[in-house]
C-alpha cells in the first residue's frame, strides 16, 4: 500500500513538473515590443535612412518625442546641440549676454566657468552621442553586415553614399570636440560599446584624423548642391577642412594656410551665389526664398516636423523680449533673455570720416541749407572731388533744403527747378525729405546730381525702444540693444508652419558662402595665397549685399585683419562663429574687452587658460584616462 | 543606490507587481479585509521569495470564511475630514511689496498690486472623504465564503483632487476528498476615478504675487486674475493663476485593478506529503483624458489641448511546490520543500495629445520581462529547542543576457529556543528565550529596462522627424546597453534574540544585522564615448547596511476592565558606499545625484565610497557676527584663495540615523484608545524651495513679479545660492501618526450583534525643527511635496 501510495504520489509530482518545467528555460528569452533589436530595426530597408536622419537631426532635435532626451541629466531643450553650440560660441563673446538665471549660464559670458559647468558638460556629452550615432552607424552597415542581411546593390549604393555622409557628420563633430576641448578622447566604429576607458588623443591627433576622414570621403560625396536639402555634400566636406585649415595654427601650431585657400577656392568656385538680401537668410522660407543658394550646409527646422526648444526656437524667442511685438517674430511670446553689448553695436557706427576719405580730395565746392550742420549761413559742408568736374560727399543731413554753392560765395551755385536730378545755376532749392545720412554726388560736367539715403549696412539689425546701450544690470533683459536678426515669418512677413508661434521654422546655416569670402580674404592677409584684388572683389560682394548699393565699398588699402575680425563680426554675428574667431585673432581671452567680460562691467581680460573649455568633471571622474586642461 | 527600494508586497501567495503605479497592490486591499500583516526582515525567511525580496516583505493574507459558521455580515464606514497643517513661508503683502520697493526697478514698481492674496489658501480645502464597506461570510460543511463590497470617496486637499473607489473580493474555499484536496479562490477588483488636481497649481501658488487678486474682473480667461502682456495676451513665461489652472484644467482617469489567485493544496495518500500549486494574476487598466481649454490663460497660445493616455499591465504567476514533513523518533522533526515559481508581466502605455493649432503629440510603449524561480528548503527541528534551515534558490531574469542570467543564492539559519532548555522550561520570569542567527543572499533586477544589455532601436515620433529635399523622415536612435549587467546580489547576516519575560507578559527582541550588497544596480555616466547614451543602468558599486533593532511589547495592565498594551521599537541604521566599479580615485566627489530646481541640471547629492548614500556635496557657508550668512562667502578649504566646486564638502544626509516607534492600546471596559508614535532622528533635508526661490533676483523677471520664499527676509540673498549649507537642515521629528478613541457595545441582542464606534485623528501632530513642510520626504529633497493632511475621522462597525 505504502508503495503503491509513494509511486503514485511521486508520479503526480513528476508529470507537474515537468509539465510546467517543460519548456521553461526558454521563458526567459523575451524580445522589445516597441523598441526594435538590431535584426527587427533592418529588416526594414528604410531604417538606414531613419539611422541618417537621426544623425542628421542630432543636430536640430532633442530626442524621439517631444518630451525624450538623448542628454541625460540636463532638460532635454538645454541640450540641444545647436543651442548649446550657440551658448558656446557665442555667450563667452561680446556679441551675446543673457539676462537668465539658469544654473550657472552666466559664468559663460564672465569666462568664469569651471569643470562643472552643465551647459559645457551637456555640449560635451551632446557631441560624443553624435559621434556614438556614426560610429554605431558605421558598425551596422560594414559589407559583412550588409551581406547578412541580404542587402541588395541599389540599397547598398545608397548606404555607401550613407557612410560617406556619417563620417562628414562625426568630423563635424570630432572638429567641435578638438575646438571646445582640445585633446579629448577618441572612438571609432573599430571600439566596443560597453563601459570602458577611451583613451584621450592629442588635439593635433584627432585634427589628422579630421584631415583624413574628409580627404577620404571628399570622392564619395556628391557634388556641390546636388544631393537632397540638408545632406552633406562635396561643398561641406571642403568648407570643413578650410575651416580646420585655418584654425591649424591654433590646433596643431603649424599654420596651413595655403591648405585653407586650396578649399576656399574649391567652396567658391562650387556654383554657390549669396543671397538676395541679407535678413532673408534668416527667415522662416530661408530653404527656398534665394537664401539656399547661399547655404553650404544648414540644420533644418520645421514648426510642425522638426520641433523643440533648442536650435532657432531658442534663439529666436530667447532674443525677444522688452517693447519688441512678438508677431514681428511669428511667435507667441518672446523669453527676453538674448541681447548684445555695446562693443557689438560700435562695430556698426557708419565712419562717414573713413568714407569721405576715400573719396578724393577736399573740394571748394559744398553743400548749404536749412538740412545742412549750418543752415543757409554756411560753413558750407565741403565736398570731395572724385574726379574732374566730379564731386560727392556722405553727409548726415536733417529735413530741410540745400542748394550747391562755391567757395560759400552765393556768386556761383546751382540748385535744381524740377527737383529732377539735373542742375541749373541759381535753381531751386533741393528739398531733403527726412533726416538720415546720404550719399550726394554732383556732376558739373552734364549738369547733373544724385541724392540717395545711404541706408547703411542692413546688417545692423537693433531693436533700441526701451532698450539702454550700456549694460548695467545683466540679468535685465532692458540693459544691451535688442537684435531682430532672427525672425520666424517669411519674405511677406507670415508667420511660419506652426501657428501658435511655438516652434520656427527657420534653417541654421553652419557654412555659407559669405563665410567662404570673408575667409579668402583672411588667408590672402595671412600669407596663404590669392591676391588682394579678388579679395577686395569678395568682400565687396558680401557689403553690396549689406548697404543695398556700393556705398559700403572698399578699397584694396582697407584690407587688414583687424578690419576682417570687425567684418566677420558683422557678417556671421549670432551664427555660432565669434568664439573660434576671436581665438584665432588672440583676442578672446587675455586680449579684447568687451562689457561684463570677467565678471567686471567694464570687461577685464581672462587668462589664456580660457581658450579651451574644461572637460567636464564627470568625466574626469568617470575616465582615469583624462588628463584636464591647463588652468582647471 | 540600489535598484529598488520597496518591500516586496505578498497578498495570499500573490506577489504584488512593484513597478505597478496605478493603484499600488497594497491599496486594493480593504483594510476590513486583513486577516493578518507579517513583516518579514530577516534574511531567511526573505530568501525563500527571492529576488523582490532583497527591502523585506510584507505578507498578507486576506480573512476566509471558516467551516460551518453561520452566516455573519460586517458593515463598516468612516466619515473623515482633512485639514492642510503647515504651509511653505513665502512673503505675505506688506513684506513682497516691501521688498519689491526696495529692489528700486521702476517697471517692477510699477506693477505691484493692492491686494492681499494669500494664494496657498486659495488653492487649499478641507477634504472630505467617506468609506463603507459590507462583508459577509459563511461556512458550509466542506465549504465556506467570504465576499465584500466597499466604497470610498475620497478628495485631496488641493481644490478640484478626488477619488471615487468602488470595489468587491470573494474568497471561497472548498474541500474535497476527505480534506485532502482543498481549493482556496481569491479575486479582488476595484474600479476608480480619480479627479487629478493640475500639477503646477502648488508650484504657482507660492510665486504668484500677493498684491494681486485672484479675480480679474472681467470675462476674459475665465475670469482670473492673469499676467498679460501690453497687448493683453498672457504672458508667455510668468506663472498662470493657481486657481485658474485647478479650475479650468481637467484632468480625469478611470483605473480598474483585479487580482486573483487559486490555490489547490493536496495531502498525499503519503503522510507528511503535500503539493501545492498557486496560479495569480493581477491585471491594471488606466484610462484618463485631459485637457486645457483654449479660453484659459495656459491654453491660449495652442488654441487649448486635449488629450488621453492608456496604461495596462498584467502579470500571471504559477508557483508549484512539493512539501514532505516528517516526524520520526520525536523529537527530530524534518521539513523539506522543493518547488519552483514563474512570474511573468507585460506593460504598455499610450499618450496622444492634440492642440487647437493641430500640433499631434504622441507616444506609445510596451514591454515585457520574467522571472523563473528553482528552489529547495530543508528545515530541521529537534525537540522544538533547535532549529536549522537551509535554503538554495535559483534565480533567473529574462532582463539579463544568458550569460548572466541566472544567480544562485543560498541561506541558511539557525535558532535555538533557550527558554525550552530544562534549565528555563519552567521558568515564568523568562518564559521566551530564543536566539535567532541567520544568513540570506537575495538577488536584485528591478531595474529600469527590461532590455538594457540588448541593442535597441527606438523610432522617434512625427514632431521630432528631420528633412531631406522635401521628405519628413522619422528617426531611429540606437540606445546605450551593457551587454554586461547582471544580478544585484545581496547578502544578510543577523543575529538577534527574542525575549520573553514574566509568562510573556513582556516580550520583545533585540537584533543586529549588517547587509552587504554587490554589484548595485544604478545609473552612472558612462565614460564619454564608450557608450550610445551618456547615461547608462549598470552594476555599479558595492553597498553596505547595517544596524540594530530593539523591540519591547509590554502588557502593562491586564485586568478584567482594563488592559493596557505598549510597543516601543527602536532601529539605528548605517550605509555606506564600500565601492564604486567606476571610480578608482578615493578622493574624488564621486557620482553626482539628487536634481534640484533653480536652474538646469543642478545636483545637491553625491555617492561617495566611505560616505553615506545621498549625501548633500554643498559649501561651507560662512555668517558675520550677527549669525547672518553672507551671501557667496563660504570656507575656501583647499585654501586657494577661489570659491570653486572643490570647496564642496559631504555635509549630513536624508537618511535617519535612529528610527523610533511606540504605539499603545489600551482598553476600558467598553472603551478602548490607541495611539501611534513615530519619530525619526539624523535625517537631513535640503529645502530646495528656499534655496531656489529665496533670493531678490526671483522677484522680478521676464517683465512680471513673482513671490519668493521668506528666508530671504533672513539672508537678504541678491542670487540664488543653490549650494549653501544654510539649506541643509535638521529634518528628525516625532509625529503622531494616529489616535483612536473607540466604544463597544457589546451586550446588543445576546451577544450577536457586536456594534462599535470610534473617532481617530491621523496625522495628528508633527514636532520638528524643520521649517519647510514636512520633515519626512523621501530622498531629502523639499521640492513640489504635496502637503500631507491631519484628518479627523468618525466611524463605526457593526458585525451581526
Amino acid at each position: 500500500m505504502l508503495n503503491k501510495k509513494i509511486k503514485f504520489s511521486l508520479g503526480i509530482i513528476t508529470l507537474m513538473l515537468t509539465l510546467l518545467l517543460g519548456s521553461c528555460e526558454d521563458v526567459l528569452d523575451k524580445e522589445p515590443i516597441t523598441e526594435l533589436t538590431s535584426e527587427q530595426a533592418f529588416e526594414n530597408e528604410e531604417s538606414y535612412e531613419q539611422f541618417m536622419a537621426k544623425i542628421y537631426g542630432g543636430l536640430a532635435i532633442n530626442g524621439q518625442d517631444l518630451d525624450d532626451a538623448d542628454i541625460q541629466g540636463i532638460d532635454g531643450h538645454f541640450s540641444n546641440y545647436v543651442r548649446l553650440y550657440y551658448n558656446l560660441q557665442e555667450l563667452s563673446t561680446e556679441e551675446a549676454i543673457i539676462a537668465w538665471n539658469d544654473g550657472t549660464i552666466h559664468d559663460l559670458h564672465n569666462q568664469v566657468w569651471t569643470p562643472a559647468n552643465e551647459f559645457i558638460a551637456a555640449m560635451y556629452y551632446r557631441i560624443y552621442f553624435q559621434i556614438g550615432l556614426v560610429n554605431q552607424f558605421l558598425r551596422e552597415t560594414t559589407e559583412d553586415k550588409l551581406d547578412g542581411r541580404g542587402v541588395d546593390d541599389a540599397l547598398k549604393a545608397k548606404i555607401a553614399e550613407f557612410r560617406a555622409e556619417a563620417r562628414f557628420m562625426r568630423a563635424l563633430s570630432y572638429w567641435h570636440g578638438i575646438d571646445f576641448f582640445g585633446a579629448i578622447p577618441f572612438v571609432t566604429e573599430d571600439d566596443v560599446v560597453g563601459n570602458f576607458f577611451p583613451e584621450q588623443k592629442s588635439r593635433t591627433e584627432v585634427f589628422t584624423f579630421i584631415e583624413s576622414e574628409l580627404k577620404d570621403i571628399e570622392p564619395l560625396l556628391m557634388a556641390p548642391r546636388s544631393n537632397e536639402l540638408g545632406r552633406a555634400d562635396k561643398g561641406a566636406a571642403w568648407m570643413l577642412l578650410a575651416k580646420i585649415y585655418i584654425n591649424a595654427e591654433v590646433y596643431t601650431g603649424t599654420a596651413r594656410y595655403a591648405d585653407a585657400m586650396t578649399y576656399i577656392n574649391n567652396v567658391i568656385s562650387g556654383g554657390y551665389a549669396l543671397g538676395p538680401k541679407y535678413n532673408y537668410l534668416f527667415l522662416a522660407d530661408n530653404e527656398s526664398n534665394g537664401s539656399q543658394n547661399e547655404s553650404i550646409f544648414s540644420v533644418r527646422f520645421d514648426g510642425i516636423n522638426i520641433t523643440g526648444w533648442g536650435g532657432t526656437t531658442y534663439i529666436t524667442h530667447a532674443a525677444v523680449g522688452g517693447t519688441m511685438d512678438p508677431n514681428i517674430f511669428g511667435i507667441d511670446g518672446g523669453w527676453g533673455g538674448l541681447r548684445t553689448t555695446s562693443t557689438f553695436v560700435e562695430k556698426f557706427e557708419a565712419d562717414l570720416t573713413g568714407l569721405n576719405d576715400g573719396l578724393g580730395a577736399l573740394s571748394d565746392w559744398g553743400l548749404v541749407g536749412s538740412a545742412t550742420t549750418n543752415g543757409w549761413d554756411g560753413p558750407d559742408m565741403e565736398m570731395y572731388e572724385t574726379s574732374t568736374d566730379n564731386y560727392a560727399l556722405y553727409a548726415t543731413l536733417v529735413a530741410g533744403e540745400i542748394k550747391f554753392r562755391f567757395d560759400e560765395d552765393w556768386g556761383n551755385n546751382y540748385g535744381s527747378d524740377n527737383n529732377d536730378g539735373n542742375l541749373q545755376p541759381g535753381g531751386a532749392n533741393i528739398p531733403i525729405p527726412a533726416d538720415g545720412v546720404y550719399f550726394i554726388t554732383m556732376n558739373l560736367g552734364n549738369l547733373t546730381y544724385t541724392l540717395s539715403p545711404f541706408s547703411g549696412d542692413t546688417r545692423e539689425m537693433f531693436h533700441i525702444d526701451g532698450q539702454s546701450l550700456e549694460i548695467e544690470n545683466p540679468f535685465d533683459f532692458s540693459n544691451g540693444y535688442a537684435i531682430t536678426k532672427w525672425r520666424n515669418v517669411d519674405v511677406n512677413g507670415n508667420r511660419g508652419v506652426d501657428g501658435s508661434g511655438t516652434f520656427c521654422d527657420i534653417d541654421f546655416p553652419v557654412f555659407r558662402l559669405a563665410d567662404a569670402y570673408l575667409m579668402y580674404a583672411e588667408v590672402f592677409l595671412r600669407g596663404g595665397g590669392g591676391d588682394a584684388g579678388t579679395a577686395t572683389g569678395y568682400i565687396n560682394m558680401i557689403r553690396e549685399r549689406a548697404y543695398g548699393n556700393a556705398g559700403g565699398n572698399i578699397n584694396p588699402g582697407a584690407l587688414s585683419l583687424e578690419f576682417i575680425m570687425a567684418e566677420r563680426s558683422r557678417e556671421l554675428y549670432w551664427e555660432s562663429h565669434r568664439r573660434t574667431d576671436l581665438i584665432r585673432f588672440n583676442q578672446f581671452s587675455e586680449n579684447g574687452v568687451w562689457p561684463w567680460k570677467g565678471g567686471v562691467i567694464q570687461g577685464t581680460t581672462t587668462a589664456k587658460t580660457r581658450d579651451l573649455y574644461p572637460i567636464p568633471s564627470a568625466d574626469i571622474i568617470a575616465n582615469p584616462n583624462l588628463t584636464q586642461n591647463p588652468g582647471y | 543606490m540600489s535598484a529598488n527600494n520597496n518591500p516586496l508586497i505578498v497578498i495570499d501567495g500573490v506577489p504584488m507587481d512593484q513597478e505597478a503605479d496605478n493603484a499600488p497592490g497594497l491599496s486594493s486591499v480593504n483594510p476590513n479585509d486583513i486577516e493578518s500583516f507579517v513583516i518579514l526582515k530577516d534574511a531567511s525567511a526573505t530568501a525563500i521569495y527571492g529576488s523582490r525580496a532583497s527591502a523585506g516583505v510584507i505578507l498578507i493574507t486576506t480573512k476566509t470564511g471558516h467551516r460551518n459558521a453561520p452566516l455573519r455580515a460586517d458593515f463598516s464606514t468612516w466619515v473623515s475630514v482633512g485639514t492642510r497643517e503647515n504651509q511653505v513661508s513665502v512673503l505675505d503683502a506688506d513684506q513682497f511689496t516691501a521688498a519689491i520697493q526696495s529692489q528700486g526697478i521702476e517697471n517692477s514698481i510699477a506693477l505691484l498690486g493692492e491686494n492681499d492674496t494669500d494664494w496657498q489658501d486659495e488653492i487649499y480645502r478641507t477634504a472630505i472623504g467617506t468609506d463603507n464597506n459590507l462583508t459577509v461570510t459563511q461556512g458550509f460543511d466542506n465549504s465556506s465564503f467570504r465576499a465584500s463590497v466597499g466604497y470610498t470617496y475620497q478628495e485631496g486637499i488641493v481644490k478640484t483632487d478626488d477619488f471615487t473607489r468602488k470595489s468587491g473580493s470573494l474568497n471561497y474555499r472548498h474541500n474535497l476528498f476527505n480534506d485532502t484536496f482543498k481549493i482556496n479562490f481569491n479575486i479582488r477588483g476595484t474600479v476608480s476615478d480619480k479627479n487629478n488636481a493640475d500639477e503646477g497649481a502648488r508650484g504657482n501658488s507660492l510665486t504668484m504675487d500677493p498684491t494681486q487678486p485672484v479675480y480679474s474682473g472681467t470675462t476674459q480667461y475665465g475670469g482670473f486674475w492673469e499676467w498679460l502682456d501690453a497687448d493683453g495676451t498672457p504672458n508667455a513665461q510668468s506663472p498662470k493663476n493657481p486657481l485658474g489652472l485647478l479650475e479650468q484644467n481637467n484632468s480625469v482617469e478611470s483605473i480598474q485593478r483585479y487580482i486573483g489567485n487559486v490555490k489547490l493544496d493536496y495531502d498525499f495518500p503519503v503522510e507528511g506529503l503535500k503539493a501545492n500549486l498557486n496560479l495569480g494574476f493581477d491585471y491594471g487598466q488606466t484610462d484618463g483624458y485631459w485637457d486645457v481649454p483654449a479660453t484659459s490663460a495656459s491654453g491660449f497660445d495652442d488654441l487649448g489641448t486635449t488629450g488621453t493616455w492608456n496604461n495596462l499591465r498584467r502579470s500571471t504567476l504559477a508557483d508549484f511546490y512539493v512539501n514532505y514533513l516528517h516526524e520520526f523518533e520525536k523529537p527530530h522533526k524534518i521539513d523539506i520543500m522543493v518547488g519552483y515559481s514563474y512570474q511573468d508581466f507585460y506593460r504598455e502605455n499610450a499618450t496622444y495629445q492634440i492642440s487647437g493649432q493641430g500640433a499631434i503629440r504622441e507616444t506609445e510603449f510596451a514591454t515585457t520581462n520574467s522571472l523563473l524561480s528553482y528552489f529547495t528548503r530543508l528545515n530541521y527541528a529537534y525537540d522544538n529547542r533547535y532549529l536549522v534551515t537551509f535554503t538554495y534558490r535559483r534565480d533567473g531574469s529574462s532582463r539579463f543576457s544568458p550569460d548572466n542570467r541566472w544567480g544562485n543564492f543560498f541561506s541558511g539559519a539557525v535558532a535555538w529556543s533557550i527558554a525550552d532548555e530544562a534549565f528555563l522550561r519552567d521558568s515564568e520570569t523568562i518564559s521566551t528565550l530564543k536566539l535567532r542567527i541567520g544568513y540570506g543572499e537575495t538577488g536584485q533586477q528591478e531595474i529600469g529596462s527590461d532590455f538594457g544589455y540588448l541593442p535597441v532601436y527606438t523610432p522617434g515620433q512625427n514632431n521630432v522627424r528631420y528633412q531631406f529635399g522635401n521628405r519628413f523622415i522619422n528617426t531611429l536612435r540606437p540606445e546605450g546597453y551593457d551587454s554586461e549587467i547582471k544580478w544585484e546580489e545581496s547578502a544578510t547576516s543577523n543575529i538577534g534574540i527574542d525575549y520573553g519575560f514574566l509568562n510573556d507578559r513582556i516580550t520583545g527582541s533585540l537584533e543586529y544585522y549588517i547587509r552587504k550588497t554587490t554589484d548595485v544596480l544604478s545609473t552612472v555616466s558612462p565614460p564619454a564615448g564608450s557608450n550610445l547614451s551618456n547615461s547608462l543602468f549598470t552594476n555599479i558599486g558595492d553597498l553596505e547596511n547595517s544596524g540594530f533593532e530593539f523591540s519591547v511589547n509590554a502588557d502593562i495592565f491586564q485586568t478584567d476592565n482594563f488592559v493596557w498594551n505598549v510597543n516601543f521599537n527602536a532601529t539605528y541604521l548605517q550605509n555606506e558606499i564600500t565601492r564604486l566599479n567606476a571610480v578608482e580615485d578615493p578622493e574624488s566627489p564621486g557620482l553626482a545625484v539628487g536634481g534640484i530646481r533653480g536652474g538646469v541640471g543642478n545636483t545637491i547629492q553625491t555617492q561617495q565610497v566611505g560616505q553615506a548614500q545621498f549625501s548633500y556635496l554643498v559649501y561651507k557657508q560662512v555668517y558675520d557676527s550677527d549669525g547672518n550668512p553672507l551671501q557667496g562667502v563660504y570656507e575656501d578649504l583647499n585654501g586657494d584663495g577661489q570659491w570653486t566646486d572643490l570647496d564642496k564638502r559631504i555635509y549630513k544626509n536624508p537618511n535617519p540615523d535612529y528610527l523610533l516607534g511606540l504605539s499603545s492600546y489600551m482598553n476600558y471596559k467598553n472603551w478602548d484608545f490607541n495611539f501611534v508614535f513615530r519619530a525619526s532622528l539624523g535625517n537631513y533635508t535640503y529645502n530646495n524651495i528656499a534655496s531656489s526661490e529665496g533670493n531678490s533676483t526671483s522677484l522680478f523677471f521676464n517683465g512680471t513679479n513673482r513671490n519668493i520664499h521668506d528666508s530671504y527676509l533672513d539672508t537678504g540673498f541678491g542670487e540664488v545660492q543653490l549650494w549653501s549649507d544654510y539649506y541643509i537642515q535638521d529634518a528628525s521629528f516625532l509625529k503622531m501618526d494616529n489616535a483612536v478613541l473607540g466604544y463597544n457595545f457589546n451586550n446588543l441582542k445576546e451577544g450577536e450583534v457586536i456594534f462599535r464606534i470610534y473617532g481617530s485623528v491621523q496625522n495628528a501632530f508633527v514636532i520638528t525643527d524643520y521649517d519647510g513642510l514636512d520633515p519626512e520626504i523621501s530622498g531629502g529633497i523639499d521640492n513640489n511635496f504635496y502637503p500631507r493632511p491631519r484628518t479627523f475621522l468618525l466611524g463605526f462597525n457593526v458585525n451581526f
